[in-house]
């Protein structure tokens, strides 16, 4: 099919960011309205995706040999699980030397080092990412890919704007936690008291990160008040929640 | 280091960073994936490999400049979502599909999916364009260097050859995926007679 040489020049001008204003309005007028400039697009759209995959796909290449050198190296050797005794007994012999490592280097903790060892970005677990998604449910789908891929930037804005409409505790959750790996502590603090105020779902996982905020702010006294409400509990933060109040205190 | 200078090393960087960053968090991710998802050691490598490869992307793209976290945190982070994921999607526990995984996060948008047998044409099509036509495109879209780096890395003369030289290689990518279209077409309607 053929496309004129002005075509092919704004279209490769819009994949490589250097459209002027004007340009880009013409571009979209064009791509709306034009479908034979549309499969151009897609065309254009086809091929880079192409390139990435195959750099991708190399790279994989990559790991994979370098994986295998180095288990040939330095021989890793990890077992999930067994019955056999020795392995519990070998177990509990590393649990011992981590358990008085982490008592002994808790007394040089310092808060934002305690917040590192405590703080994981809690897991998508509200919504499977479905990729052909083409309804109108595709930005709540795209909120949470960005989110699943590290991509916390994305996910915040699309979490806050889709929450605008939709007041739903676990894209609040994740909301939040895109705010603490940005760094927007402020905002992730807000994000988790409403959470905790406004929603009868996920309370205790608002207050535990709620108190990992209030530990990397050093607002130290906030911090131990909560860490001790869910140790007192009996959920599954209880014990983290005890073990980093022993550490904070 | 700390997590910015880690992040510019690897925004500015090609494989030997790859490789590092591989390495440095390698045992602690996979002592951790084989405990916490009791799955094969082989496995666990798998799940790393996409993880350090999302995370090495999202560097790439732009997406990822600045970490409050530890590197390790955002790493355990995507990983725990991969396996979440693979589980979620098969129902059970599978080895990951690692290239329909990396086509699936790394090409695909959820909102705009770009047609199967339109992609495999791309991949013909590029599988044929030669060197070093191809590794020039690669570091553009890819890697996201820039024409200043490329000019370096590819040792030509300045800035302009490289940019010239790119949109003669993305002409010629454009060609031969006609081609394989042609192709395509002449099959389909061979076959149908």
């Amino acid at each position: 099919m053929d496309h004129s040489e002005a075509d092919i020049a704004l279209v490769e001008k819009y994949f490589d960011a250097e459209l002027n204003d004007a340009e880009l309005k013409n571009f979209t007028t064009r791509l709306e309205s034009d479908e034979h400039f549309k499969l151009l697009v897609e065309q254009e759209k086809a091929l880079i995706a192409a390139i990435r995959f195959d750099g991708a796909a190399s790279n994989l290449q990559y790991l994979e040999e370098l994986e295998t050198k180095l288990q040939k190296e330095t021989p890793l050797r990890i077992s999930s699980g067994s019955n056999k005794w020795y392995y519990y007994a070998a177990a509990a012999a590393v649990g011992m030397t981590i358990l008085v490592t982490v008592f002994m280097n808790s007394f040089n903790e310092n808060p934002d080092q305690l917040f590192q060892a405590y703080f994981t970005p809690y897991p998508n677990m509200f919504e499977p990412t479905v990729r052909s998604n083409q309804s109108s449910d595709s930005k709540r789908a795209e909120a949470f890919q960005a989110y699943e891929q590290g991509n916390y930037q994305k996910a915040a804005t699309l979490f806050t704007d889709l929450l605008k409409d939709n007041k739903d505790a676990g894209m609040l959750l994740l909301l939040g936690n895109s705010n603490m790996m940005l760094g927007n502590l402020e905002e992730a603090k807000a994000n988790f008291i409403t959470l905790n105020d406004d929603f009868d779902d996920l309370d205790m996982q608002a207050k535990w990160y709620l108190s990992l905020c209030y530990l990397k702010n050093g607002e130290m006294d906030k911090a131990q008040a909560l860490l001790k409400e869910l140790g007192d509990t009996e959920i599954s933060y209880a014990t983290k929640a005890k073990e980093l109040l022993e550490k904070v205190n | 280091m700390n997590q910015d200078e880690i992040i510019q090393k690897i925004k500015a960087g090609g494989r030997t960073e790859l490789g590092l960053i591989y390495e440095e968090y390698r045992e602690e991710f996979l002592r951790w994936v084989v405990k916490e998802f009791k799955c094969s050691l082989d496995d666990g490598k798998d799940f790393y490999q996409l993880t350090i490869l999302i995370f090495h992307d999202n560097i790439k793209q732009g997406k990822l400049e600045h970490l409050v976290s530890s590197v390790k945190t955002y790493l355990f982070g995507i990983g725990k979502n991969i396996v979440k994921e693979n589980f979620r999607k098969e129902k059970r526990f599978v080895p990951v599909s690692k290239e329909k995984w990396l086509k699936e996060t790394l090409i695909d948008e959820p909102s705009d999916k770009i047609d199967d047998a339109v992609f495999e044409r791309a991949r013909n099509a590029l599988g044929k364009l030669g060197q070093p036509c191809q590794r020039l495109i690669e570091l553009f879209y890819y890697e996201k260097k820039s024409i200043p780096e490329i000019t370096l890395e590819l040792n030509y003369k300045n800035p302009e050859t490289a940019k010239n030289q790119k949109c003669k290689c993305m002409a010629r990518l454009r060609k031969l995926f006609e081609q394989e279209s042609e192709q395509n077409t002449f099959t389909i309607n061979h076959g149908s007679l």
